[in-house]
């Protein structure tokens, strides 16, 4: 459902002022900045993407970095991340709490229940969208969707908030999700990236730190030489399953982790 | 590190041993009316719920007097949806039904089906079921460690100090399941009569490097939640449940073994390859919010041991006993019942089908879920009066409820 926006206006009157006008641009440049880059999350979260968006603020994916954390009340939060099936006796209270969240606001549907409904979308209990009830700004489709995902999701995000900001539409999303994911790559890298070996030896898992960053499992300076990647690892991704969404993710390069 | 860090601090008689013996029902008309008594409602979103759950706390101060769960919040009419559909499809509905462990809930559902079609599976399917199980269990207690560092206001460090720990960890784990099936969680890897997808060439090594790091990590977090001051004081004592009342409330896994009921289905009623090994059934005699947590912790060391054990001892042979899935009603039941009960991370999960016979053969004509998580909750109302608010979450959390098992 395309959600009407329209009377959505976020110029102040004062900038019509003469003279006023330099100053206020720069005034609402650095605003922008600083809403783009401090997207609170409302966690809204029922049931099986809940837990992807744990793992989103958690230690791998780290949506911190880009200024977006997890807050447990509305009143300090700019986006509602709606995650997981919404119920017709949750609705009334999704609505209720998205009242109260503070102007501008925004919403994200995380996952095929919130978007539709999925295949609970025929049971009597259960609402087919929750853009139904609230409008939506960015559908993040699966079930769940990864964590990179949904930091792909909140990228976008940021791209329309600037845009609206400026007074302009969010403009149509042409790139290939690949080059969004790229961007999220988490900071370890996952065991289906070619970056890991799976020769990994435990002493070099600990090597780096114990109770530490997880640097470990990127390739530390000291630690000796693995082998090769590609060989070892080919054994392992060929024989997986074709319909991983997760072999198009692409590890940053060695060198923007290597100081974790 | 050492051995001792396993052992129970050393406790005092508990606190609130008076307590114990409360009435849920308890009529509050003849409460003293000068006494500062409110209603507080708790949830539906609460992030400390664990889902969408709603209490209702009667409170004097800061004391609970009286307790009333709600739930429903998120009612899906699984049970309702699995009659509609075939037996082959189900298997991906019940992933979402206990959706930190997916693994044993395609368990539960497909051995009942086998059950009632009279499928045998293959022994190396057999095996792998028990170790996605074992490894599941790790990665579910994992989730509830670190949502109970968070419930305890970041008692092991300050915020979410465990909670960025136990994710890492997690997260290897989900990776070795990704590896195998293509998914992070929502596997849909058990098919009727056994697996869908075989296991990775060099995967068994990968596993044990992996559990290696984990293990080391556990004693350590073992470790800070016994030899640390706040962890213990507002876990000992709290939240005390007896073993009368636990087994009447039919509530099983980590609770009752915490309340001192050495009960297992994986060693008294075993299934899949758990008659092959020996499971070592971790019990804490006093039942409160500390035991469970001992018991859960020294639950994933036991489930690392056995892992390690099935990824070594996985025979050669067919992966699936039936024939390949080719349309959706391949498979058709005669009129008769079928009732599977398995060990989950929380407890005893149980798959009560009828065989429809000839007007409905190709579905369930009903289908019962009994889920662990739904009788944990009945015992709020026993556990939270005469504690203090700040208690609450505490022991919400050391029930691990998740609520889409709980409401279906």
């Amino acid at each position: 459902m395309a959600v009407d926006e329209s009377d959505r206006n976020y110029e102040h009157p004062l900038y019509s002022m003469p003279g006023l006008s330099v100053a206020a641009t720069s005034v609402d440049k650095l605003l922008t900045w600083g809403a783009t880059n401090s997207l609170w999350v409302f966690a809204m979260a029922t049931s099986c993407c809940g837990i992807e968006l744990m793992a989103t603020a958690a230690s791998r994916v780290d949506a911190d970095r880009m200024g977006t954390i997890i807050r447990g009340t509305p009143r300090q939060c700019d986006v509602m991340v709606v995650a997981g099936t919404i119920t017709v006796k949750m609705a009334p209270r999704v609505l209720k709490l998205w009242e109260q969240m503070p102007e501008p606001k925004w919403c994200i549907a995380m996952g095929s229940c919130a978007i539709s409904g999925d295949f609970y979308r025929d049971i009597y209990s259960v609402i087919p969208g929750i853009d139904t009830a609230i409008p939506v700004d960015v559908y993040i489709p699966g079930c769940p969707p990864n964590p990179e995902q949904l930091m792909a999701g909140l990228i976008r995000l940021q791209e329309k908030v600037r845009a609206v900001r400026g007074g302009e539409w969010a403009p149509k999303d042409e790139r290939p999700e690949t080059e969004a994911m790229q961007k999220t790559a988490p900071s370890i890298p996952r065991l289906l990236s070619a970056e890991r070996s799976p020769d990994v030896t435990l002493a070099q898992l600990l090597g780096a730190g114990n109770l530490g960053l997880g640097g470990a499992l990127n390739r530390a300076a000291d630690a000796p030489p693995l082998a090769a990647p590609q060989e070892t690892s080919d054994a392992i991704t060929t024989q997986a399953p074709t319909e991983t969404s997760e072999g198009a993710v692409e590890s940053p390069s060695e060198d923007e982790h290597a100081d974790a | 590190m050492s051995a001792s860090s396993a052992a129970r601090p050393s406790s005092a008689a508990p606190a609130s041993a008076a307590r114990l013996g409360v009435d849920p029902h308890r009529d509050l008309s003849d409460y003293d009316p000068e006494a500062d008594l409110m209603v507080l409602n708790m949830g539906p979103q609460h992030p400390s719920t664990h889902g969408v759950f709603r209490l209702k706390l009667h409170l004097d101060g800061e004391t609970i007097v009286r307790a009333v769960p709600y739930v429903g919040y998120l009612h899906r009419g699984v049970e309702k949806l699995l009659e509609e559909l075939t037996f082959v499809q189900a298997t991906p509905i019940v992933d979402k039904n206990d959706y930190v462990s997916p693994m044993t809930n395609e368990q539960a559902i497909n051995m009942a089906f086998e059950a009632l079609l009279g499928i045998e599976v293959p022994r190396r399917a057999r095996y792998m079921r028990t170790l996605f199980a074992e490894m599941q269990r790790i990665a579910s207690h994992l989730l509830w460690l670190s949502t109970f560092g968070i419930d305890m206001g970041g008692a092991l460090g300050g915020g979410t100090t465990l909670f960025m720990h136990c994710f890492r960890e997690r997260e290897w784990i989900l990776d070795l399941f990704e590896l195998v099936t293509g998914a992070r969680f929502h596997y849909n890897t058990h098919t009727i009569g056994g697996n869908r997808h075989d296991i990775p060439a060099g995967w068994a090594k990968q596993v044990h490097t992996t559990l290696d790091l984990i293990a080391s990590r556990i004693d350590e977090y073992l470790e800070l939640s016994t030899t640390n001051s706040i962890f213990v004081a507002r876990t000992r004592g709290v939240g005390i449940l007896p073993k009368e009342l636990a087994l009447e409330l039919g509530i099983t896994g980590p609770i009752l073994r915490a309340s001192g009921v050495d009960h297992d289905l994986r060693r008294d009623a075993p299934f899949h390859a758990y008659d092959e090994i020996e499971v070592k059934v971790q019990t804490e005699p006093d039942g409160d919010c500390l035991s469970r947590a001992l018991v859960r912790v020294r639950e994933m060391k036991e489930s690392i041991r056995l892992s390690k054990l099935l990824v070594d001892g996985i025979p050669e042979g067919p992966i699936c006993g039936a024939r390949p899935i080719k349309n959706p009603t391949q498979f058709k039941a005669k009129e008769g019942q079928a009732y599977v009960a398995l060990e989950t991370p929380r407890g005893e999960l149980g798959t009560y089908v009828i065989g429809g016979g000839k007007n409905k053969a190709a579905s369930p004509y009903r289908l019962k879920i009994r889920p662990p998580s739904l009788h944990a909750l009945s015992a709020l109302p026993y556990l939270l009066p005469g504690h203090s608010i700040s208690d609450t979450v505490v022991i919400l959390g050391s029930l691990d409820p998740i609520m889409g098992e709980a409401d279906r």
